[in-house]
């Protein structure tokens, strides 16, 4: 049985999106209750939120953008760079509170306190640029922690999975000219679905060729399909990088029960997903996983996605 | 939607005297299939594609670029010799649909854009028009898009577009298309969010068919008995 990480705060909750947003607090109340119902509270350790050091936000984003962001927050504007992105006063604050769980669970990770984690927060980030909100994001807060663990404890490869059901185009681009940090995402093609990237062909640039890997599916397709992609494009591209810790968007957001998307998967394809990660995790990385939230807005079924993810984090 | 708006302004011509070898190497060296060739002041008389060279040179010279008797022939012919005459031109003021409908009638990959004084202005080929359609699509732009069946009748996209109005959502593009089931039409919405599921429900609320994009396929018309 692992040690792990269960970064929970009620203050995510304080991110307001108004009375209609899918992105609403009520996903996180969902989620921790999933987990508290299924008795492994106690199980596991549960980790609230801590401020950050604004330098790793300014490690992805430019200062210009953080500031802007801030101001806009302040200023009471509801929302942000673009109408998705609806935002209340308390929005920035924790953005902030997000990124620097995160950060704080990487380091409780690295000193060996626990083995691996979930990170049930919000905002999510997995869409947001270097210099640009989109698609409910702000911070992307898998890219603030990529640089983190890098740069204060010298990781020299990370790799990213991320099957969030849409491409997260904040991630790749951050990274796809960087040969030490793997982005790899499946996620319903672009032709149909936000953001409109993550073609089969958009593999890194410049030294950062061949370190970035889309398996982008039609829609209506299921497990079989998702199974077969991650086998072909996902494990064998880790089995050559062996990256040192991994790093999951984790978006429930391509289940059937999900109306964001048009695919069909199952809960139990969750699952099989989730152990394949750890299984990757503890052939490469000793273990190391942290695991972010990004979507899912399915309500009714994230109780026993959030429950089966903790679980398999546990036990794999 | 002109030509104007869409060919490439800044074209790489040719002289009609001009050996093939030096053809050939422009199109190597800017990754072009087509010169027009012009004489004094922009006067198009010609155009020569990569095909035209091929055709008009051994194979050897494919084969064994060093091979000095092929280049023998390649340095003696020029490109007025080989380049098709009085090549069919489009006008700056002929739209983008206009050249695409006629890429397909006239089966080539370019065409020459040249203004009522016979001036050459420049060329639009394949790969401009299908830039000019991607932006039609709203390509490059973030956006999720829908695919909603609809009655064959006026007004039905209004009610479609103001719902998604009301929604504060922008459109990318709007396609209208065949569908199998006579009477109806298919229309694909590209919506500029990332927030699908309250305007999928809505719609299905008014009475609408919302279809996975993967159920429609224009292909899959029923065939005549």
């Amino acid at each position: 049985m692992k040690k792990t990480g269960f970064l929970y705060d009620e203050r995510y909750q304080l991110h307001n999106t108004g009375n209609f947003h899918p992105e609403m607090p009520a996903r996180l109340k969902a989620i921790y209750k999933g987990i508290r119902d299924a008795d492994i509270l106690r199980k596991i350790n549960l980790i609230p939120a801590v401020h950050v050091d604004q330098s790793w936000i300014e490690a992805v984003h430019d200062l210009n953008y953080i500031l802007r962001f801030e101001e806009a927050c302040l200023s009471g504007m509801t929302d942000f760079d673009c109408p998705d992105n609806i935002m209340g006063p308390e929005t920035y604050e924790v953005a902030m509170l997000a990124a620097g769980g995160i950060i704080d669970v990487a380091a409780r990770i690295m000193k060996g306190e626990i083995d691996n984690a979930f990170c049930a927060v919000r905002p999510p980030g997995h869409h947001a640029e270097k210099n640009k909100a989109m698609g409910f994001c702000y911070f992307n807060n898998i890219a603030i922690v990529a640089r983190y663990l890098q740069k204060k404890w010298g990781i020299k490869r990370v790799g990213i999975v991320d099957f969030d059901v849409h491409h997260g185009n904040g991630t790749q681009h951050i990274f796809e000219q960087d040969p030490t940090v793997f982005y790899y995402s499946i996620h319903q093609h672009p032709s149909f679905a936000y953001p409109g990237t993550g073609r089969e062909f958009e593999e890194g640039t410049l030294a950062g060729l061949g370190f970035t890997k889309n398996s982008p599916v039609l829609p209506g397709r299921a497990d079989s399909e998702y199974k077969r992609l991650l086998e072909r494009d996902l494990f064998p591209a880790f089995d050559v990088f062996k990256p040192q810790i991994i790093l999951v968007s984790t978006g429930f957001d391509a289940h059937k029960d999900d109306d964001m998307s048009d695919m069909r998967l199952t809960t139990q394809a969750f699952i099989w997903i989730m152990e394949r990660i750890v299984e990757m995790a503890d052939k490469y990385s000793d273990g190391r996983l942290i695991s972010l939230l990004e979507g899912g807005y399915a309500i009714n079924r994230l109780p026993e996605l959030a429950k089966d993810h903790m679980k398999v984090l546990m036990n794999g | 939607m002109f030509v104007s708006r869409s060919m490439t302004r800044k074209v790489i011509t040719i002289s009609k005297d001009a050996d093939i070898l030096d053809a050939h190497e422009k199109m190597a060296e800017k990754r072009i299939r087509h010169l027009p060739v012009v004489e004094g002041n922009d006067h198009l008389i010609g155009v020569v594609t990569d095909r035209d060279i091929r055709s008009a040179l051994p194979y050897s010279i494919f084969k064994e670029p060093d091979c000095s008797k092929a280049h023998e022939k390649m340095t003696s012919l020029t490109v007025g010799d080989i380049m098709t005459e009085n090549p069919f031109c489009i006008s700056p003021m002929d739209t983008i649909q206009d050249a695409l409908l006629l890429v397909e009638q006239k089966r080539v990959g370019a065409f020459p854009v040249v203004d009522e004084n016979g001036s050459l202005v420049g060329i639009i080929s394949v790969r401009d028009l299908l830039r000019a359609f991607a932006g039609v699509l709203g390509l490059g732009e973030p956006g999720t898009l829908i695919c909603i069946i609809v009655d064959e009748k006026i007004g039905q996209l209004k009610n479609i577009v103001d719902i998604i109005t009301e929604e504060k959502i922008g459109f990318g593009s709007v396609l209208v298309a065949r569908y199998w089931e006579e009477g109806k039409r298919a229309v694909f919405p590209y919506l500029l969010t990332n927030n699908v599921s309250r305007i999928k429900r809505r719609l299905k609320d008014m009475g609408y068919t919302l279809l996975e994009p993967m159920q429609w396929y224009i292909d899959n018309l029923p065939e005549d008995d």
